[in-house]
């Protein structure tokens, strides 16, 4: 791409997934100055047979742009016009894929908790799906995991281990693994399987005497070089270009669609990571998104780290976590009672799970009736909770570090254990995928990203309205201005703010004292334990608010520790939520458990009451 | 605030009642010489009862007797307490009373004897005791126990029944413990040692530097309690780096402790299943003399860059002269000793230090075994139960718990 | 894009079947085409590379790694057999000896002067293909594998467990709304293939396996039946490896659902036929749906029936596949183009549907619809 940031006026997106090509149309609008996104259209993918060309499905989702917009975009010979002029063509094309089943990748290291770690983490964030973690103390036979590797046949292999100057023998063992597997890639017989190496340097030698001749084998700077600091970023890009140059060329018609495009087509996943990574670092502020799909569930994370306040990004893949495919295992990971707790209303064990099932084998069925989507959104919960355990448990600080101690630390010695996700810094939690966009209503979208991440202190809460954060994930590599300007504009949907004390209290006494000057006047009041509020205060509009925490509660200054903020709106508005953390304080008893439910439902606004109390009575 | 209302009317309370109870235990002194007392005194007449309280070791006879009416007390000087070791009338004074007593105890293990001639109480002789009351004016009244008595020896100490009882909870609790941790298996809680935690990190870092691990048993011998805790942390970071395929250097001071640990290295091999990577090499003898060992210690840590450094046992001065050599040299190092002197030395100059009891307890948190965890539990409740005692015990005494006795009793006298 | 995603299963009277069986990796094909091929037929072998052992040689003979070259025997790719010395290395002049030999029959793979190891690789396990259908071979992929083409009567179901199997069609209801009950199921039942009403229930499923039925098309399934039978709660759908001695095979869903008339037809008409069933269903991009497959002779058929893919259009028959009508058929009476509200407050296009069972119309969302194809 040879265009100057400040040339490009229209930018068409496309993000190929594995059902529907979404594609959107950014516009730099001259007379407010910004950029924002002003149509999308959507066709199914065409990748699988009968069509088995991708750019057939892209090029229909641009037609459509062209037909809502009114713009001229594709010439006679169906092609992107390149030259823009007043009302035809575009100044860029970009896209991502996860078309194929996404990138599939497995990855090796020499200590689980260290340089595998650092791989799989390399690999996910450039948007893969580990299959598999292979290390040197997985506890398996070595001909375990030769079987293993054989089977999965991934896309890529990353192969790392040891530090810079580090163990020879232990990688090179890894290599002689792989060796052994001879492994196949999944897609296309013809070629060899690309595998990157990112470990010693000192092994690089050893390494590429053992797989050259059987592999495509790429040697990248040792992603972690000494224990103390991980260097991802040339093994994350190199499985961009290994992407770009092996897995897609084997899928039908990206040949094509890569010559079109002006920056790498990036795995769907990755771009999400990116435009998320981007924007937490630009307004330096601690993000977590999550994509609730029908099979997987992918948390992302910016956080700093507590030692030296840098931001560290971090995605996980819950593979198994989803709302359609995958939800039966959502039922066999949470346990019926967990999800059974989410629901207002006794029901029949037998029916649920019938239920559930029906739904895993009919994914593409919607809710029909309220008692539906209310079982729905309780399993979502659960889904998302358990995914959000598994990023908690895998966004840590590095391990194997050393540490310098005074005589002070002898009875305050911390691990390395501990998890870099602290839910008081966090600032924004962005929710997509079906479930949370696609919620009837807004605060339901809110209601159940607040049980299952259970924010605290003072949260913004957002859902990506169209799933168009993949789309600006690649553009942020193009034009940064431009997709954080339209992520915040027009990606985001802001459903409000929570605020959240943490404590342990007893039920029904003071939590916290609230002031907050809303346009339309001050509402003044004291929350209670176990009580749920909801004020309106609409998108964009802010109001200067004073909380005081009484007794143990903490709202991120300290217990009891008055703060002043400014709180920001949204379609739901400012919800204060004193039902406790970091666990929620809930009635043993089942019958006043539903009673205390329904409660907090109704002061949300999150179902039709009288339905639902319907259906509890019936 | 409300606490400090509570505790200062505690502490108002407790003095009130003490005064109470001083003013409630003084007595008119009201002597009047009357000899119309020794009919009064043979009426009276105490029934003096006997008791085998014999208990391991010790012959012991209890003699009580009915308290002698209030009124006469005061024309009576002694009680004397004679025994007859047959029925031949010989009986021999073996105690001498205050007026107001009810019990004597004639033990064999009593060294004051009135008549040295009485000898101490045997097993499996017949007694007979009397009750003597020896009035001011030098009279004494006899009254014979009502029956004879032959004391026998007996297992138990009746007197050590509380130490019985502590034991018995202990053993309960251990038995209990054992049994929940075998139930609830790895669920039972135990407070984290972060040092514990990190060893398996250290030893990860070793096998990403592609560089030794050290292992110092300190220089205890090899039945202190530190070296035996030690040998089961050596079991498992061989366990690790036996799984990790990373070498492991375990110089050691004394003979016989590297025997046991050879052996201890060599059987964590087998159990991670790489018999074939275990060499005797591993483990060695250096030298006897505590420097000389250090010396030696130090040279391997810069010759072999080892990436760690774990000590456990028993340190004395070298401690400070390994750890800061491997401080310099950049190696992670754990160290867990129960030298309370040293254990500065480690705080400062490793990454984490086990401290005191912990070096035992890490043991039990490492293995997971039921019994050694069953047995930590048990050891922290007990520890708690005594701790709690000690509170009770010294609130008891500081509020004189006699003096209170001695105020309800009047109280209830009164009412 | 006015194009609604109606997903269908396919129950059919006469289809011309094509099955691609195809070798996990290369090997060869032992049929050629034009071949007339029985259900048992092996059509393609192939060898899967065997296990691999590492033996920490360097460290048992106590050699260097770097050295380890000049202590082995065999060079690499050279077969041993069981007991065979391939490394050997000696000490004192020769009076200790260290041997490693070979624990079983075995290549030696490579020699490690790294890690100082030996990688033996033992037997390949042959792998063989069978023709599962009954037909004729029409195309062979060298080295691959083959088509196999068949005329016959063809049922997809929903959901299975259990690989391929093939059996006598038996019908043991006699109605689509029957539950199939352990007193159906007999010891003459052995090698059958039962069929079913509305569920099976796990005491039934139980019988049938003691009395070797090969397999079970039924409606519906409950899922704690599922899980108790699996011993494990199933978490997504991809099935077809579970060795439970039976195959069985849901047109419907989990719970109580009678089974679609057209699917219980199809069998009773089949009824002392040979049907070769597969339960393996994958519920992801590239669905397979497991099936019932009766094939016919030649002699059997008079014309070739023209098989048209579904659209939804006012007749079209059509199942609903989700609550509240889950499990009912009718027809299609009108699709409103504009999005509709729904009870749950969702909003999606809806259509209209008259029950075959109470003449009842009904709104629904189209994506709980399914064509019902022919």
């Amino acid at each position: 791409m040879n265009k100057k940031p400040e040339d490009i006026k229209v930018i068409i997106a496309t993000d190929c997934g594995s059902t529907t090509t979404k594609a959107i149309l950014i516009q730099y609008d001259e007379e407010k100055g910004e950029y924002r996104q002003t149509h999308r259209g959507e066709a199914p993918t065409t990748v699988e047979a009968p069509f088995e060309d991708v750019t057939k499905g892209v090029l229909n989702s641009v037609q459509e742009l062209a037909e809502l917009s009114g713009r001229e975009l594709l010439d006679e010979d169906n092609r992107i016009i390149k030259e823009r002029t007043e009302n035809r063509g575009a100044d860029i094309y970009i896209s991502t894929s996860s078309a194929g089943g996404g990138l599939q990748m497995m990855v090796a290291g020499v200590v689980r908790s260290m340089t595998a770690e650092s791989a799989e983490r390399a690999a996910l964030g450039a948007g893969a799906i580990v299959m598999d973690v292979i290390a040197s103390n997985d506890h398996r036979l070595p001909h375990e995991q030769i079987e293993r590797i054989r089977q999965l046949r991934p896309d890529m292999i990353l192969l790392s281990g040891g530090i810079d100057g580090g163990t020879l023998s232990h990688v090179v063992e890894l290599a002689e693994l792989i060796s052994a597997a001879d492994p196949k890639p999944r897609l296309g017989i013809g070629y060899k399987l690309p595998i990157i190496y990112a470990g010693n340097k000192d092994a690089r030698e050893n390494v590429s005497g053992t797989l050259e001749e059987k592999v495509d084998l790429v040697i990248v700077d040792n992603l972690r070089p000494v224990l103390e600091r991980e260097n991802l970023g040339p093994a994350r890009d190199k499985i961009h270009d290994m992407f770009m140059e092996h897995v897609m060329q084997q899928a039908p018609g990206y040949k094509t669609l890569m010559s079109w495009t002006d920056a790498p087509i990036m795995p769907t996943p990755g771009a999400v990571g990116a435009i998320i990574e981007r924007v937490a670092k630009l307004n330096d502020i601690e993000v977590v998104g999550v994509d609730i799909g029908g099979a997987t569930t992918d948390v992302f994370s910016v956080f700093k780290d507590p030692e030296d306040e840098k931001p560290v990004f971090n995605r996980t893949v819950s593979a198994n976590l989803g709302m359609s495919y995958s939800i039966s295992n959502v039922l066999a990971e949470a346990s019926l009672p967990n999800i059974s707790r989410w629901i207002p209303f006794p029901i029949d064990e037998r029916k649920l799970r019938n239920q559930i099932k029906n739904k895993m084998i009919r994914p593409t069925t919607i809710p029909q009736t309220l008692e539906s989507l209310v079982i729905e959104q309780a399993i979502a919960r659960e889904a998302l909770r358990l995914a959000f355990i598994q990023h908690k448990a895998f966004a840590t600080t590095l391990k194997g570090v050393q540490k310098q101690r005074t005589i002070a630390d002898a009875f305050d010695q911390s691990g390395t254990e501990g998890t870099i996700v602290n839910m008081m810094n966090l600032n924004l939690l962005v929710g997509s995928g079906g479930v949370l966009s696609h919620a009837p209503r807004r605060n339901q979208s809110a209601m159940m990203m607040m049980d299952a991440f259970r924010p605290e202190g003072i949260t913004r809460l957002a859902v990506d309205s169209i799933f168009m954060m993949p789309h600006l994930g690649v553009l942020s590599e193009v034009h940064s201005q431009a997709a954080t300007e339209v992520f915040l504009k027009d990606c985001l949907i802001f459903l409000g703010t929570c605020v959240a004390p943490v404590g342990q209290i007893k039920q029904g006494k003071d939590v916290m004292k609230y002031s907050i000057n809303f346009p339309t006047g001050t509402e003044e009041g004291m929350l209670k334990q176990g009580e749920m509020k909801l004020f309106k205060l609409g998108v964009g509009e802010e109001a200067e608010a004073v909380f005081e925490p009484q007794g143990k509660a903490d709202l991120g200054e300290g217990k009891g520790s008055k703060v002043e903020t400014i709180v920001h709106g949204g379609v739901v508005g400012i919800i204060l939520d004193g039902r406790g953390r970091p666990l929620m304080t809930v009635p043993d008893d089942k019958d006043a458990r539903i009673e205390q439910m329904l409660g907090w439902l109704e002061n949300l606004g999150v179902y039709n009451m009288e339905e639902l109390r319907a259906l509890g009575k019936a | 605030m409300c606490k400090t209302i509570r505790l200062l009317l505690g502490l108002v309370a407790g003095v009130v009642l003490c005064s109470l109870s001083a003013v409630c235990a003084m007595e008119p002194a009201v002597i009047s010489m009357d000899y119309s007392v020794t009919p009064r005194i043979l009426k009276s007449k105490p029934v003096a009862k006997v008791d085998d309280v014999s208990s391991d070791g010790i012959i012991a006879v209890k003699i009580t007797w009915d308290p002698l009416d209030a009124e006469i007390l005061p024309y009576i000087e002694n009680i004397l307490i004679y025994r007859s070791a047959i029925s031949d009338d010989d009986f021999k004074l073996i105690g001498t009373l205050k007026a107001e007593s009810t019990e004597y105890i004639d033990a064999s293990d009593t060294e004051a004897r009135i008549d040295p001639a009485a000898g101490p109480v045997r097993s499996n002789w017949v007694y007979y005791y009397k009750i003597g009351v020896l009035t001011r004016e030098g009279f004494i009244f006899l009254f014979s126990a009502e029956d004879y008595i032959i004391p026998q020896p007996v297992w138990f100490d009746i007197e050590k029944i509380a130490p019985f009882i502590a034991t018995l909870i202990f053993f309960i609790l251990v038995i209990g413990f054992i049994q929940v941790a075998r139930r609830r298996g790895a669920d039972l809680y135990v407070r984290p040692i972060a040092g514990m935690n990190e060893i398996d990190n250290a030893i990860g870092r070793a096998t990403e530097m592609g560089r030794p691990i050290l292992y110092v048993l300190g220089l205890g011998s090899p039945e202190d309690i530190a070296t035996i805790a030690s040998y089961t942390i050596l079991a498992r970071v061989a366990k690790k780096t036996a799984e990790f395929r990373t070498d492991l250097i375990v110089p050691c001071n004394e003979p016989i402790v590297m025997t046991i640990a050879q052996e201890t290295v060599r059987n964590a091999y087998l159990e991670a299943g790489h018999p074939d990577a275990y060499s005797d090499d591993m483990v060695f003898f250096v030298t006897s003399m505590q420097f000389a060992y250090v010396a030696a210690v130090n040279g391997l840590m810069l010759r072999e860059r080892t990436a760690t450094n774990c000590y456990f046992g028993k340190f004395y001065a070298e401690s400070l002269l390994l750890s800061e050599t491997g401080n310099i040299a950049g190696s992670i190092q754990v160290a867990g000793t129960d030298e309370v002197a040293q254990l500065p030395f480690f705080v400062t100059t490793c990454d984490y230090t086990l401290i005191g009891e912990e070096l035992y307890a890490a043991s039990a948190y490492l293995g997971r075994d039921p019994l050694l965890l069953g047995a930590l539990k048990a050891q922290d409740y007990a520890k708690a139960i005594t701790m709690v005692l000690i509170y009770l015990a010294t609130i008891a005494l500081s509020v004189n718990i006699a003096g209170i006795t001695i105020f309800v009793k009047g109280l209830i006298d009164y009412l | 894009m006015a194009h609604a995603y109606t997903p269908g299963l396919k129950v059919s009277s006469k289809i011309r079947l094509q099955k691609r069986r195809i070798l996990p990796l290369k090997g060869e094909v032992t049929v050629k085409v034009g071949d007339m091929v029985e259900s048992e037929t092996v059509v393609a072998r192939t060898e899967l590379p065997g296990k691999v052992t590492p033996v920490n040689a360097a460290n048992i003979l106590g050699v260097p790694a770097t050295d380890l070259m000049n202590y082995v025997l065999k060079k690499e790719g050279e077969m041993l057999k069981k007991g065979e010395s391939y490394a050997l290395a000696k000490s004192f002049f020769g009076l200790f000896k260290t041997t490693l030999r070979a624990p079983d029959e075995c290549m030696l793979e490579s020699v490690s002067n790294i890690t100082g190891k030996i990688l033996l690789r033992s037997k390949p396990l042959p792998v063989e293909v069978k023709a599962y259908i009954e037909g004729k071979i029409i195309e062979v992929i060298p080295r691959e594998g083959v088509v196999v083409e068949s005329w016959a009567a063809f049922a997809q179901g929903i959901f299975g467990i259990g690989g391929e199997t093939n059996g006598i069609l038996k019908m043991v209801c006699n109605a689509p709304d029957e539950p199939l009950t352990p007193e159906k199921i007999s010891a003459e039942d052995a090698g059958h293939v039962l069929v079913g009403g509305s569920i099976v229930t796990a005491a039934a499923l139980k019988k049938a396996i003691e009395h070797n039925v090969k397999a079970i098309v039924v409606g519906g399934f409950d899922d704690q039946d599922l899980r108790n039978f699996l011993g494990y709660d199933l978490g997504v759908a991809i099935t077809g490896s579970e060795d439970k001695g039976i195959t069985l095979m849901v047109t419907e869903g989990f719970g109580p659902i009678p089974m679609a008339y057209r699917t219980f037809e199809l069998m009773q008409k089949h009824q002392g036929q040979k049907a070769c069933v597969n339960g393996a269903t994958q519920i992801r991009a590239g669905v397979i749906r497991p099936e019932v497959v009766i094939p016919m002779r030649e002699s059997e058929l008079s014309e070739e029936l023209h098989v048209e893919a579904g659209s939804l259009k006012p007749g079209t028959p059509i199942r609903i596949i989700r609550e509240p009508y889950f499990g009912m058929l009718g027809k299609v009476t009108e699709l409103p183009s504009a999005l509709l509200k729904l009870e749950s407050e969702t909003k999606a296009r809806v259509l209209k549907v008259q029950f075959d069972s109470n003449n009842e119309i009904a709104t629904v969302p189209r994506a709980n619809v399914e064509i019902l194809e022919t």
